[in-house]
């Protein structure tokens, strides 16, 4: 990290932690720092979180303040930051596929079915109930691997598979009561 | 029941409970069972790099939580299994270090400076001897500490702190954690500040959930498990990602082991090193006894102390620090260990957890219930049992256990561990990825869960990218609403006096300690 790094982390905070004691929480909260009701005097719910926006604010200060001269570049946390930014949109996508594979399968289904089925009703049923958590498990350790890789290979699709397997030994066929993914949201 | 009398329940608590399966038709208990299955699984976990005790830990709480549910039965197999893999994770790491240079954990770091020099020299077998055995006599004498101390400090507290000072001790335990917590005090502050805003989100004592922004999404708060798997595990994984995917570019080999594992540890050469894991174990122990110091300062100070002591004194021949001395290998290894035990004399007599392991020993009594960590833990009453101090001591049975087992089975698991730096960490730690979104899932059941510990994976990612420890966040995550709670009833206590935390010389000595660790820490940076 630079010093020009570490100077816009400190402002950044404290404008955060300004922003925070002005405007979030006088307007997201419905009492103030001290309340007296009825005569009685007590802590309001803003006291907690000026508090915290003060530890931030003077954490923000003193980084920004700070004469030590920290090492670093700026090329290794930018790569980082591309790579971590494709990696979430991989994860994210993963879990978009959890969430609408096992629907979508039934919509399917249902487009040759003599008697419409319902994913709510089937979300504990094989094989109904992994669709999602399958394919969108996989997408994200493939595609995670095949990230650092550089390259999709058979190795990462095959762990991919055998991570998911895995997870249902271990979460869903000992359990009854458990959902995997997405199945408790429908 | 008297004193005794609870040391007693704790231990059959242990041995007695509920049974497992019986072996010569004699019952087995569940504990001891779990307590030995963690063990192993942590030197698993420590010895291979990437991983380590706190991502076990978080993959392995909620399947716990599932297996045993919410009843007080299940605490000590739950907690004995967590507490099994913080011991075997910790001498789970130096295997990699000594084998191949590569630490398996943080805190073995310093095990690679001389363990990695030895076995080069073709003395692999006796530096993994040393690290056993140093790691094991360290966890030891932490533990006798442990169970000497926390019962006192516990007592020490309900006796002379009352509500203004008990809030004072959280204000200043925060203050010490983000002063000595990473290289800068500015960044502790930040990161133990956020935690607190977070924790402050969706709460409050109004019929409007505070900081909700009025969203429905926002205005039950964040689930705890959320935000401590997403800081710690989801963050740190894309971080290891991010440096793997930087090692592939720079084309970095991958370790070898090496081809002649020498003679083993002798008598002599134990007693030699005695007085060195000795001086380490207690360095490690006072420094693991302090919130948020863990143990990779602790092996970095009990090896630059040896290393001082030694340049002194050692023989003309004998190797220095850093060029293959046994005693490097001891110092770090004992220092390391020895943090183990004495971090959690703040969790178990203060409720203030001061490292990941005890954040996940916290984590799971707040979801199974029936065990509230802090000062009421140690109420000796004798009119009626006190269940929560039978937990207590069964959970110090359940550490001599683990420790048994590090003496009898441990070094001979931890030697043949040394093929799991092989596995590539960029394929295993998608699936850690994975696998702990899913465990966040079948405990929260709800999509909004695995989004928050997404959210917070990317802060906590962003954080290790910026140089800030994200263990501040944490324990600010959890102390937060204990610290708001005191300080309300402390406030109606002293009748609305504003001044409450000043007004008592204790809780005004705390509060002055709070400034100065927070100034003695800007001096150090």
């Amino acid at each position: 990290m630079t010093r020009q790094s570490q100077i816009a982390l400190g402002l950044g905070c404290a404008a955060f932690a300004v922003l925070t004691l002005a405007v979030w929480i006088p307007l997201d909260t419905d009492t103030g720092l001290i309340e007296t009701v009825r005569r009685r005097t007590a802590i309001g719910d803003a006291f907690a979180p000026t508090l915290a926006a003060g530890f931030i604010l003077i954490g923000g200060l003193l980084t920004a303040l700070s004469r030590a001269v920290p090492g670093g570049t700026e090329d290794a946390p930018r790569r980082a930051l591309r790579f971590g930014a494709i990696m979430l949109a991989i994860l994210i996508g993963g879990f978009f596929i959890a969430l609408y594979a096992g629907p979508i399968a039934v919509a399917l289904y249902n487009l040759g079915a003599a008697e419409p089925l319902e994913y709510r009703l089937l979300r504990g049923s094989f094989p109904w109930k992994y669709i999602g958590f399958v394919l969108g498990g996989i997408f994200a350790i493939t595609g995670s691997i095949a990230l650092a890789e550089g390259r999709l290979t058979r190795r990462a699709v095959l762990i991919g598979i055998g991570g998911v397997l895995g997870m249902i030994v271990l979460f869903d066929i000992p359990f009854d009561d458990l959902l995997l993914p997405p199945n408790g949201d429908y | 029941m008297d004193a005794l009398g609870y040391v007693w329940a704790g231990i059959l608590a242990v041995f007695q409970g509920p049974e497992a399966f019986a072996l010569l038709g004699i019952g087995v208990s569940i504990t001891l069972i779990m307590v030995i299955s963690g063990f192993v699984l942590g030197i698993i976990v420590g010895a291979t790099p990437g991983l380590g005790g706190p991502i076990a830990m978080a993959i392995a709480l909620p399947i716990l939580i599932s297996a045993f549910g919410f009843t007080p039965d299940a605490l000590l197999p739950v907690m004995g299994f967590l507490i099994g893999i913080m011991k075997g994770a910790t001498i789970g790491g130096a295997v990699p270090a000594i084998l191949f240079n590569t630490p398996g954990t943080p805190d073995s770091y310093m095990t690679t400076l001389d363990g990695f020099p030895m076995a080069q020299r073709g003395e692999a077998r006796k530096a993994l001897r040393i690290a056993h055995f140093s790691s094991a006599s360290g966890d030891t004498f932490s533990d006798i500490v442990l169970i000497v101390c926390a019962p006192s400090l516990a007592l020490l507290v309900e006796a002379y702190l009352d509500l203004p000072e008990k809030t004072a001790l959280l204000i200043l335990s925060l203050s010490f954690i983000a002063a000595v917590v990473g290289g800068s005090v500015g960044k502790g502050l930040i990161s133990a500040g956020l935690g607190l805003l977070a924790v402050y989100v969706g709460t409050g004592e109004d019929f409007y959930p505070r900081l909700s922004m009025g969203t429905d999404v926002l205005n039950r708060g964040f689930p705890i498990a959320t935000a401590v798997l997403g800081v710690l595990i989801v963050g740190a994984v894309f971080h290891q990602m991010a440096l793997a995917h930087a090692d592939r570019i720079r084309s970095v080999t991958r370790p070898t082991a090496p081809a002649e594992m020498g003679a083993s540890l002798e008598w002599p050469q134990i007693r030699r090193l005695l007085p060195v894991i000795a001086r380490s174990a207690v360095a490690g122990t006072v420094i693991g006894a302090l919130p948020g110091i863990g143990s990779t300062l602790a092996a970095t100070i009990g090896y630059a102390t040896a290393k001082a002591r030694y340049a002194r004194r050692k023989a003309p021949g004998d190797p220095a620090f850093g060029d293959g001395a046994p005693e490097g290998i001891a110092a770090t290894e004992a220092a390391n260990s020895s943090v183990s035990g004495a971090n959690l004399i703040p969790v178990l007599s203060l409720g203030i957890p001061g490292n990941t392991a005890a954040v996940f020993l916290i984590l799971a009594a707040e979801s199974i219930g029936g065990f509230n960590p802090g000062p009421s833990v140690f109420k000796f009453s004798t009119d009626s049992v006190n269940p929560e101090l039978v937990i207590a001591f069964g959970l110090f049975t359940c550490m001599f256990v683990a420790n048994l087992m590090n003496w009898t089975i441990g070094g001979v698991i931890m030697r043949s561990m040394g093929f799991l730096v092989r596995i590539p960490k960029h394929q295993l730690l998608p699936v850690v990825l994975v696998l702990t979104l899913t465990a966040i899932y079948v405990q929260e059941t709800r999509m909004e869960a695995v989004w928050f510990t997404i959210a917070f994976g990317v802060l906590g990612f962003g954080m290790r990218l910026l140089d800030i420890s994200p263990l501040p966040f944490v324990i600010a995550f959890i102390l937060g609403g204990k610290l708001e709670d005191s300080a309300r009833q402390a406030f109606a206590a002293t009748g609305g006096d504003a001044w409450f935390l000043f007004t008592s010389p204790i809780a005004a000595t705390f509060m002055a300690l709070s400034v100065l660790v927070v100034i003695l820490g800007l001096r150090r940076t």
